[in-house]
């Protein structure tokens, strides 16, 4: 049992009033933006949802909302196994668990505006590792071209740079089964399967909520790194939602971008209500 | 099939390892490489100069300054802000609770692209752009809602009888948790510290629209790097400068890393 008091509220007040400064008050600021012409800051002519019409009603943003949701599915499918995959794959043995987690961190580390350049120069076809070895045998096509192509690239990237969260965060969930459930299940001759079924993935719901709630959002509104790989190419194929809003900033529009960031952070509020729904009936779930 | 899992596991772990490693070691080979034709070196011959330009370059210089500087400063106002907030989280039910703790979660969600234009007008409306606690403070938008939910992993994992215990013996919540809790989760504050550096660090976009004159960051000292005659060799390099103060530390927390991340039933 937890105490019943409302003095919980002095201690989450210095980073209530943090998060307040640098994320609420940028918040409404921007929705005040989002209702004005703005050319500049000091003259401003009310629009109303203009904007919002003119953006909702584009098939450019359209377009960019379908391709950032299937980036984000495709990212989603493929690191949210191959993390779990990857977590119950990292040895029993402490000293090797370490290394082994130290190691998979290792492309976090790595400077976000740094990590197309990296993919770029290992698909270099003259001089990177991959580039080379896919021409030697043969397979060598010129993927900037290609949008399957692309898009396996930046899918790859992605996966080779997030998948270490979901890895760290299996795992860690991972450690808090007790010993005892294993050596039940050795007793009763549970295969392994079993034993992920049975044990290890319910002990990971919690984990993986939180893991696919960080990763979609994350990949929903890729950014810095999408962008270099091929400029948004071949023919807008790889055009996110945030690379729109970006373009828009640079342009110093600020009462369209100001109105798609409204529009982005709705979609945020909208995963984080569904993310506190499926947590609440996961709470729910194991209580009873 | 039981007999050979031990094997395809290894073989499954090694794989994602050599995966992880293939953009990391080229980057390492083209940091010791000739990129740009200069008059005492071929292109592609082996080469230090890269390292030794970091050295010498006030640019870079001073971005690996700035770096750590605003790195420290997070640290600095996320953990001592954080460590209340865990510890309530973890402890203390009060109206509004859960919505409170999903309400950090939406602003970690929240990307930063969406409040760059707003944080600029703030920042430069108190002075404090181009500074490197500017960044240091924009930066507290994603890491004090990731370093609450570590700590109170950390904070649930330490029995509540100890906190009881001490009540008893006439001790007040804050002397209990300035006596008594922190050297206990002082792995979890290691922890929390050391993910508040990797994420800090390594962004950019706040980076960039807050470091316009001065006060340049790692990242965009490389980004400038970049231009009509790019010196891909020089960029590699800085880059592997980069990592280096993140793996050193990554390897000294390597056995506490997966102690935090907890989710128990909060």
């Amino acid at each position: 049992m937890k105490d019943q008091n409302n003095t919980g509220w002095v201690f989450v007040l210095p980073a209530m009033l943090i998060l307040g400064f640098v994320g609420l008050i940028p918040l409404i600021t921007v929705i005040n933006y989002s209702f004005f012409d703005i050319f500049i800051l000091e003259s401003r002519f009310w629009v109303g949802l203009e904007w919002y019409g003119g953006i909702i009603s584009s098939g450019r943003f359209w377009a960019s909302f379908g391709r950032s949701t299937l980036f984000s599915v495709l990212v989603l499918v493929i690191q949210i196994p191959l993390g779990i995959a990857i977590a119950l794959c990292i040895p029993r043995r402490k000293f090797w668990v370490g290394i082994a987690l130290a190691v998979v961190a290792l492309p976090l580390l790595v400077p976000w505006n740094m990590i197309p350049s990296l993919w770029l120069a290992l698909l270099n076809p003259d001089t990177g590792i991959l580039g080379r070895a896919m021409t030697y045998i043969g397979w060598s096509s010129d993927w900037k071209l290609s949008i399957s192509l692309t898009w396996w690239a930046i899918i790859a990237m992605d996966v080779w740079h997030w998948t270490s969260l979901v890895v760290i965060l299996c795992y860690s969930a991972l450690t808090t089964i007790p010993p005892s459930y294993y050596q039940a299940a050795a007793i009763d001759g549970a295969s392994p399967l079993q034993v992920f079924r049975h044990i290890q993935l319910p002990k990971l719901y919690h984990v993986l909520l939180m893991a696919i709630l960080l990763r979609f959002m994350d990949s929903f509104m890729i950014y810095t790194e999408a962008f270099p790989i091929n400029a948004g190419g071949p023919h807008n194929a790889t055009m996110f939602l945030a690379v729109d809003l970006g373009e828009e900033i640079k342009a110093f529009n600020y009462g369209p971008s100001a109105a798609r960031s409204v529009l982005y952070f709705l979609i945020v509020l909208s995963v984080a209500w569904m993310f506190t729904k499926a947590q609440g009936k996961l709470d729910n779930g194991q209580s009873s | 099939m039981n007999r050979y899992l031990p094997v395809l596991k290894i073989i499954g772990l090694l794989s994602f390892v050599l995966f992880i490693f293939l953009p990391l070691i080229q980057m390492t080979l083209l940091s010791f490489v000739v990129t740009l034709a200069k008059p005492d070196a071929d292109v592609g011959s082996f080469t230090l100069d890269n390292y030794s330009t970091i050295m010498i370059d006030p640019n870079l210089r001073s971005a690996f300054v700035n770096s750590i500087a605003y790195v420290l400063i997070n640290i600095c106002i996320t953990v001592p802000v954080a460590i209340p907030a865990a510890y309530a989280f973890s402890r203390m039910s009060f109206l509004g609770d859960k919505h409170l703790f999903f309400a950090f979660i939406a602003f970690r969600i929240t990307p930063p692209v969406v409040l760059t234009l707003p944080i600029f007008q703030l920042f430069s409306a108190i002075g404090i752009v181009n500074s490197v606690f500017g960044i240091a403070l924009a930066h507290c938008l994603f890491n004090l809602p990731i370093a609450i939910w570590i700590l109170q992993g950390f904070i649930s994992a330490i029995p509540k009888e100890m906190d009881e215990a001490t009540f008893l013996d006439g001790y007040s919540r804050p002397r209990f948790i300035w006596k008594f809790l922190l050297p206990q989760i002082a792995p979890g504050i290691a922890v929390t510290a050391f993910f508040c550096f990797m994420f800090s660090w390594v962004e950019v976009v706040f980076a960039r629209i807050l470091t316009t004159t001065n006060g340049k960051p790692i990242s965009m000292a490389i980004n400038a790097l970049f231009g009509f005659q790019t010196d891909i060799g020089l960029v590699m390099a800085v880059t592997v400068a980069s990592m280096v103060p993140g793996a050193v530390l990554l390897f000294a927390m390597r056995n506490h890393l997966s102690r935090g991340f907890k989710i128990g039933q909060v």
